[in-house]
């Protein structure tokens, strides 16, 4: 038998690392009672946002899915979505759209007749589910039950030099394991589009590949429907850097490019658009259905997920690293091994031993925009 | 004249709140903001995902709002909290340092700890908080307050009842020498023409239509129908038909006084009076610009009920219909739903927002402020980089 971790069974066959009892607000305007919801109840954990009303088109579309995916991350045992009532993105849409794989029900502040009573209501439900969620006992999975989202924050040549092997290495074992892996495909590594899409057997990913390695490529305010390039192309300079940070990958074939929010179709390498927005990017992974991040940082980050266990390696000579962020330091000792020893340290971490980043309480939940508010 | 006790800041505004709050200038520091407001009760966390991966025009209208709230009048002392590397705490907070607000930054450079980050920040806060606490009022009236009007969970009586009232209330403060800024540019479209005849002058009349053209071009652009956005579900659930029929009532609640200014978004006035502010329908964006650019109290009216409030400003609901007022009357702190019983008139519930306002700047606290509502969130223009 393969590589197995302890993780929580969910009925759809997925697997949580955790096992929160996630309340979310649908809109800002139900974000306090959202909160104020958990704050009652332990086990417990707010996805509060900024987004949800007065949008258009695709940035709605994005909220609402990211919401959605949010709701059903493995690693959430329950979900309550808390609303308004007005807000364009209504609670019973949201319903709708998550899917009936494990307990999840809404109410909404208008319908309660005011926060007080929304409150009450909430704390009711999922005070009952915290209870369940605490005599839930973890089971042996296959490590095929994890997908591991892997983001790169402020590196250097140098640490990438030291770093980018070692968690290449780690990657082919987990797929070896038969694992889904998520890399973030963000400013930092479009510019090797070339050499990725090289690793592409399916024509369209290829080719996005390939655009996005010519220039940076970003929607806004008045040119809503052409991304306007930022910056005449990228640099050699830039591409060699992305070539590098390639290393991380491994040598598995990319199976498929990821918008915001959406989930793999199958097992294996994934490359997921994220934004240089740090809470935004983990939000995404959670969203897309990681159950566990990588976070590679020649400092380390100050905030993590609120879904997801986010792991912090830096690199052998980091510069001036949060040493009480540190949880894996890469070290000169032969590759092989290093990514050997990484994989046992996630194993760990996805099995219940908390990063620094939980033993802080440091996450957060945001969600990206592709657009204007209205 | 109607007076009030606010705070006197150096740069000579008032106060009606004597607020002591921490600030990140990054995404990132935002649960650490929350972390260190949660060491020092009674300092307020403005929490954001703002300040970094945003084109030239975000960051701009991110800064600038950042600088609006933390150098408020509403605020005694501000903290902001920055990576030192690749964000502009500390150039904000000697910007607003140089203008006489008691601001501070604190980052992580020179290898800093996440431990003594907390601690420094920590100490600086009690300090904030003794020093604003000594802190004296004094006597200062109406024509030093500037008044946010605002509308959200509309429905149709909200044109009929709470925002005429607060149209009645915006023209006793323009005339007593008041200023009210009204705001949400979605919620002029369709109803801009009648806007436009007010302007004090052909180029304000321009600017405003401007803005207006601006937006409806936008949305536009993005190919979508604003229908599908605004009305809201809960608007066209509360008898509201169209946008066209929203904003007509909507632009109610700036009363009949000339039209002096056109303001960017969290951009401060310069001419008393009536104005108006480039900023979206979505309310707690709205509500936040309304703040950076330096008002003091907002009016807030709400037909399906909404209790959003803000950090820095008390937020003064107006409920549109006795129902609302019975099932809801935690959020409500005006009964317009009075013009409907036939119990009072559009001008007397206008003289009851006036009185609330007076009694909110003397320190008395709102439906949200009881309810600890303080919703921050910064008008987004373009994609996340």
């Amino acid at each position: 038998m393969g590589l197995s971790f302890e993780g929580y069974v969910r009925e759809d066959g997925s697997a949580g690392t955790r096992n929160h009892v996630g309340v979310v607000c649908s809109v800002v305007c139900s974000s306090v009672v959202a909160k104020d919801i958990t704050e009652k109840v332990p086990g417990t954990v707010p996805f509060v946002h900024g987004n949800g009303c007065a949008q258009l088109g695709d940035d709605f579309k994005l909220t609402k899915n990211m919401l959605v995916g949010i709701a059903s991350n493995p690693n959430l045992h329950s979900a309550l979505i808390v609303g308004l009532g007005c807000e364009t993105n209504q609670v019973s849409g949201l319903l709708e759209s998550i899917p009936e794989t494990k307990p999840v029900q809404g109410i909404g502040i208008q319908q309660m007749a005011g926060g007080t009573n929304t409150i009450d209501k909430g704390v009711g439900i999922v005070e009952q589910w915290a209870r369940e969620a605490a005599s839930e006992k973890r089971e042996r999975v296959p490590v095929s039950s994890l997908t591991v989202g892997i983001l790169t924050v402020d590196l250097d040549e140098a640490s990438l030099q030291s770093a980018a092997p070692v968690i290449g290495g780690a990657v082919d074992i987990l797929i070896e394991n038969g694992a889904t892996v998520m890399m973030g495909y963000s400013q930092t590594l479009e510019p090797a589009g070339k050499l990725l899409s090289e690793r592409s057997d399916n024509a369209s990913v290829k080719e996005k590949l390939l655009t996005a390695s010519e220039t940076l490529k970003r929607k806004r305010w008045k040119n809503i429907n052409n991304p306007t390039s930022l910056g005449s192309g990228f640099s050699e300079e830039e591409k060699a850097f992305a070539e590098l940070e390639a290393k991380m990958t491994g040598t598995s074939p990319i199976k498929s490019l990821l918008g915001y929010s959406q989930t793999p179709s199958e097992a294996g390498l994934h490359l997921i658009t994220v934004p240089g927005n740090i809470v935004e990017a983990l939000s995404n992974m959670a969203s897309s259905g990681c159950n566990i991040a990588m976070v590679v940082s020649g400092r380390g980050v100050l905030t993590g997920s609120l879904a997801l266990p986010c792991m912090t390696v830096v690199p052998e000579n980091p510069n001036d690293p949060f040493e009480e962020l540190v949880d894996y330091k890469v070290s000169a000792k032969e590759v092989q091994s290093q990514a050997e020893d990484l994989v046992a340290s996630l194993i760990e971490i996805c099995s219940g031993k908390q990063t620094n980043l939980e033993k802080m309480e440091l996450g957060e939940f945001s969600i990206p925009h592709v657009g204007t508010t209205f | 004249m109607k007076t009030f006790k606010g705070y006197r800041r150096p740069n000579g505004t008032i106060g009606v709140r004597n607020h002591v709050i921490v600030i990140n200038t990054v995404g990132e520091l935002a649960g650490l903001t929350k972390k260190l407001a949660q060491l020092v009760p009674g300092v307020i966390p403005v929490a954001h995902q703002a300040g970094k991966a945003q084109y030239p025009e975000d960051l701009e209208q991110t800064v600038r709002t950042l600088k609006g709230t933390a150098g408020h009048p509403n605020v005694s002392a501000a903290l902001f909290l920055g990576m030192g590397q690749g964000d502009r705490a500390e150039e904000i907070a000697s910007e607003l340092a140089a203008e006489g607000h008691y601001v501070h930054a604190i980052t992580f450079k020179d290898k800093k700890a996440i431990s003594d980050v907390l601690k420094e920040g920590k100490l600086w806060l009690e300090k904030a908080l003794e020093r604003c606490r000594s802190q004296q009022t004094e006597t200062a009236d109406v024509t030093e307050l500037i008044i946010g009007l605002e509308c959200g969970g509309s429905d149709a009586w909200s044109g009929i009842t709470a925002n005429p009232s607060i149209g009645a209330c915006s023209d006793l403060i323009v005339r007593d020498g008041g200023t009210s800024i009204l705001a949400e540019t979605t919620e002029a479209i369709g109803a801009e023409h009648i806007l436009a005849k007010r302007a004090v002058n052909s180029k304000v009349s321009e600017q405003f239509l401007k803005i207006v053209k601006d937006y409806e071009e936008r949305i536009k652009d993005t190919g979508e129908d604003i229908r599908s956005a605004n009305p809201t579900p809960g608007n066209m659930a509360g008898g509201l038909t169209t946008l066209e029929e929203k904003s007509l009532g909507c632009i109610k609640k700036g009363g009949n006084s000339p039209l002096m200014e056109v303001l960017s978004y969290a951009e401060k006035p310069t001419e008393k009076g009536f104005v108006f502010m480039d900023t979206p329908g979505y309310d707690v964006e709205s509500v936040a610009g309304l703040a950076a650019g330096g008002a003091q109290i907002v009016l807030f009216s709400t037909g399906k009920g909404s209790p959003t409030g803000s950090p820095i400003v008390p937020v003064i609901k107006i409920g549109t219909n006795p129902k609302l007022y019975e099932i809801m009357s935690e959020h409500i702190d005006v009964n317009a739903g009075k013009i409907i019983e036939g119990i009072s008139t559009i001008d007397e519930v206008g003289q009851e927002i006036y009185d609330t306002i007076m009694q909110t700047a003397n320190g008395s606290f709102t439906a949200a402020e009881k309810h600890k509502n303080q919703e921050f969130a910064i008008w987004r223009l373009a994609e996340t980089i």
